[in-house]
């Protein structure tokens, strides 16, 4: 895995330009709501894995990385892009990464090295990295089935998945050949035993029929029957043709004559059963939908190979995506597989009949022919032809649902006067003089030889399928065996360490916590100790923030499992939000407690939450961010403390006056917006809040006055003169440093409103630095470094104050001198 | 240690050796298709568990 170094983001989702320095250690990024800080998990997210799950996940059908990755105002797709630099554990090495949103799969990783490469590839297949509140409740509140599908996509366990079915549908088809190979042995063996009148096939009474025949022919006796054995050896090469032998021709009419009589009755259960699951589909127009999409969607899935669907060439984000999407239709059609396999398993049984009709049916055919009955032998022959047809039907759902009206009937299609034709057949037959003992010895043995031949080829290729289909089943048990063992291991470990982290999260009111997860064919249960009451599903008792608790808790667990030691970085957005106030404490002692090793980025909209999880000791000022709005054109506005002037000062020492200047651009942003907010300050209304920090400085500075002198006005009234002083004092103060950086002047103006500053040299920008020092330090209480305001902030102020109250100017004048109204929330001119 | 899935992989294919069923060079082709970085083909399978013994059918 990896852990982060730097960022630097541009035109990705709602961030224009942004560099954060991550210094590989756990990261906390704060902000209200629709600040942007999202935006950065979606960017890194973004750079790591070239996927923004926020985009491509469940719900966002219409959503796309390649339309909705680029900021909104975004001109040049090929500017969007973030360059990540990181440091890899396991290499010892750091490497940059840059990923641009028009080419997502194509990432420029420097050192290009195959290691690095590699590190970088194995991370962009784990998405779980990102982790977001929404997403949490996937592990707890989901119905067992939808949990296990989560859990095994966590853990990437979709590919073990797609083995197992792959291996089971495998060994499906080869058992369905070895049926179909045994039902050809049994018609070979019929109809050898048919002709050489025996009970068995035991070679003793096999040979006692061919040596009688081969005696009368003056042959020697075959005295072992092994697979080379010829039954015809001895007999001339010009004999050895099969020839017509009268009493086993008859034998096959009989057969076939007696097994016509059953034909009415042949297979009508199986038969019935196919026409009731096809009358059910029939009427549920969805399973219909269901079961015609199931093959298509399957080959769909075995030919994606990019990420455009094979099956209607529309273009996907990538081919995961695309997979993700035919697996989620194909698990949706659980009911139509139950249909499935009922159909299939009657089909097979009708299937087998057919297979007997045929083998009994072929030699008649032959017989017919060798007896010049064209037009019976025609008749067989289209027959024989119908029913391979039927056969091979009757093995596939389209197959089936395309036989309905034929099953209701007489399936097997018998030709009209069968029985007719057979019996003039065997009139014919019958006609003929009896043979000599000497020619009906001689085909006897042709015949039995031929037959012998087909039973023997027939067996071959039962075994070899028998062989192959017991290779496959066995390789199929011994995978799922594996498999369940392996997982059955893994979630044991996964319930000990969630139990044992939910418990430290909640140790004062749930020290005894246990939870149960187990799996079954498809399923992952998960039941939760309430109260040492028992074990209950988890949204059955615990209020939602438990909850979430536990979705955060069994993440973790999961995470752990999953990486081991090499669970070295993940995205929390907004994830530690779940755990209610009473329990933050304890969340960053087990992330530092059991992840030491961990970076974790996370994002919250709490600044109190920011705050604990800063004293907690997980972060420090500097592996923490705050951003305090956003604007479509600025992007987040970060917050910046007083060390901005250290940090400008070493950009400026150093030569780096753009950095410096983006950096002080950034802080005035910052500043105006928050001063405006705080003072109550009066910009020109614009309805979609996307101020220009030309147009709220200005306002910023006229406002201030104007409390400082509502302030002195206020202090005179109450006869408090050493106030009244103080609230001049920083007046005159505030005229003097506006009227020294003289905002209206040519270079300010220019920075403030087009951001020119870049171009100037260091020595020309260090006064400007200098300036607006000055000027926001009139705003900044000397003793707490907090940003004055007013109080109460919406309605007309009655104070102006700092956080510790070292100021504090009351701007209510004495009653008798008139109301505190203030004439600047009334009208825009002060 | 491997991934989960490299684990199940090896025990499987160890299991599979010790159970003889399948012989050393369907097993050997059976390694070769499962760790590819591709979604497992059936009729490959079908195709590997239809040889002949002891290699490629001729």
């Amino acid at each position: 895995m990896i852990k982060l170094q730097s960022a630097h983001i541009e035109e990705i989702r709602g961030i224009r330009k942004l560099d954060l320095d991550f210094q590989e250690k756990t990261f906390v990024i704060y902000g209200p709501n629709g600040s942007g800080k999202s935006g950065v998990i979606d960017a890194v997210e973004f750079g790591l894995t070239g996927e923004i799950e926020r985009l491509t996940g469940r719900g966002t059908k219409g959503l796309s990385v390649s339309e909705h990755g680029p900021h909104v105002d975004a001109t040049d797709p090929d500017a969007a892009f973030i360059k990540l630099r990181v440091f890899l554990p396991g290499l010892g090495k750091s490497a940059t990464i840059t990923r641009r949103i028009k080419s997502p799969k194509k990432p420029e990783i420097v050192p290009a090295d195959d290691d690095v490469k590699a590190a970088f590839a194995e991370i962009a297949e784990h998405p779980e990295i990102a982790l977001s509140r929404r997403e949490i409740i996937r592990f707890v509140l989901v119905e067992p089935t939808k949990r296990s599908e989560e859990v095994q996509s966590l853990l990437k366990l979709e590919e073990i998945g797609q083995t197992r079915n792959a291996l089971n549908t495998a060994q499906n088809r080869l058992q369905t050949e070895c049926r179909n190979a045994a039902s050809h042995v049994t018609s070979c063996r019929e109809t050898l035993q048919r002709h050489i009148e025996t009970q068995t096939l035991a070679a003793k009474e096999l040979l006692e029929a061919v040596n009688r025949r081969r005696t009368a022919l003056d042959l020697p006796p075959i005295a072992e029957l092994n697979e080379d054995t010829a039954l015809d050896a001895g007999l001339p090469e010009s004999a050895k043709t099969v020839g017509f032998n009268k009493e086993s021709a008859l034998r096959d009419l009989n057969a076939f004559s007696e097994a016509v009589k059953g034909f009415p009755d042949l297979a009508n259960r199986e038969a019935a059963a196919v026409v009731a699951d096809l009358a059910q589909v029939e009427t549920d127009t969805r399973l219909l939908v269901a079961l015609q999409q199931r093959p298509l969607i399957e080959k769909g899935l075995n030919l994606v190979d990019g990420p455009e669907c094979p099956l209607c060439d529309t273009p996907w984000e990538d081919e995961q995506h695309l997979r993700e999407y035919l697996q989620a239709k194909l698990a949706k059609s659980e009911e139509a597989l139950k249909l499935e396999q009922s159909l299939l398993t009657n089909g097979t049984a009708i299937a087998d009949e057919v297979a007997r009709v045929v083998g009994l049916l072929l030699p008649v055919k032959k017989l017919a022919e060798g007896q010049a009955d064209g037009d019976f032998a025609q008749v067989l022959t289209v027959w024989a032809s119908d029913l391979e047809a039927l056969k091979t039907k009757l093995a596939t759902v389209e197959g089936l649902m395309a036989l309905k009206a034929r099953l209701t009937g007489d399936w097997l299609d018998t030709p009209k006067a069968l029985s007719d034709n057979l019996k003039g057949l065997g009139e014919k037959v019958n006609a003929k003089p009896d043979q000599t003992a000497a020619l009906h010895a001689q085909t006897f043995l042709t015949t039995a030889q031929f037959r012998l031949g087909d039973y023997r080829g027939a067996m071959r290729k039962e075994q070899a399928a028998k062989a192959a289909w017991i290779s496959a089943k066995e390789t199929y048990d011994i995978y799922c065996s594996v498999c369940e063992e392996k997982l059955n291991t893994l979630y044991g470990e996964v319930q000990e360490d969630f139990s044992r982290f939910y418990r430290e999260l909640n140790e004062n009111d749930e020290g005894q916590f246990t939870a149960k997860l187990t799996p079954s064919e498809g399923k992952l249960d998960f039941e939760v100790d309430f109260y040492e009451r028992g074990l209950f599903p988890p949204g059955a008792y615990h209020s939602e923030g438990h909850q979430d608790g536990m979705g955060v808790c069994l993440y973790l667990a999961l995470m752990k499992r999953l990486w081991g030691l090499q669970f070295t970085f993940a995205l929390l957005d907004d994830v530690v939000m779940s755990v209610d106030a009473g329990h933050r404490h304890q969340f960053c002692k087990l992330l530092k407690v059991h992840f030491p090793e961990t970076q974790f980025v996370i994002t919250t909209h709490d600044r109190l939450w920011a705050e604990q999880i800063k004293s907690a000791g997980l972060v420090t000022s500097k592996t923490s961010v705050a951003f305090h709005s956003w604007t479509i054109g600025t992007g987040p506005l970060v917050e910046s403390g007083q060390d901005i002037w250290d940090e400008i000062e070493t950009g400026l020492l150093k030569g780096k006056v753009p950095a410096a200047a983006a950096a002080l651009r950034r802080h005035l942003e910052y500043v105006s917006h928050q001063l405006a907010d705080q003072l109550g300050a009066t910009p020109r209304f614009r309805a979609d809040g996307d101020y220009e920090l030309g147009e709220l400085l200005p306002s910023v500075l006229a406002r201030m006055k104007k409390l400082c002198g509502m302030a002195a006005d206020a202090a005179q009234s109450w006869g408090m003169d050493a106030k009244k002083k103080t609230a001049v004092d920083r007046k005159a103060l505030l005229s003097a440093s506006a009227g020294a950086l003289n905002v209206e002047q040519w270079t300010v103006n220019k920075a403030v409103h087009y951001n020119e500053w870049a171009n100037f040299a260091a020595e020309d920008f260090r006064p400007v630095v200098v300036a607006f020092k000055d000027l926001l330090g009139v705003f900044v209480c000397e003793t707490c470094q907090s940003w004055l305001y007013v109080s109460p902030k919406r309605v007309n102020p009655e104070s102006l104050r700092c956080g510790c109250n070292s100021i504090s100017f009351n701007l209510n004048p004495k009653p008798n001198q008139g109301g505190p109204l203030e004439p600047a929330l009334l009208n825009v001119s002060s | 240690m491997g991934t989960l899935q490299q684990q199940i992989l090896e025990t499987f294919l160890a299991k599979l050796a010790e159970a003889t069923v399948v012989d050393a060079a369907k097993i050997d082709q059976l390694r070769g298709l499962l760790t590819e970085k591709k979604k497992l083909n059936a009729d490959e399978l079908v195709r590997i568990f239809s040889l002949p013994p002891g290699g490629d059918r001729k």
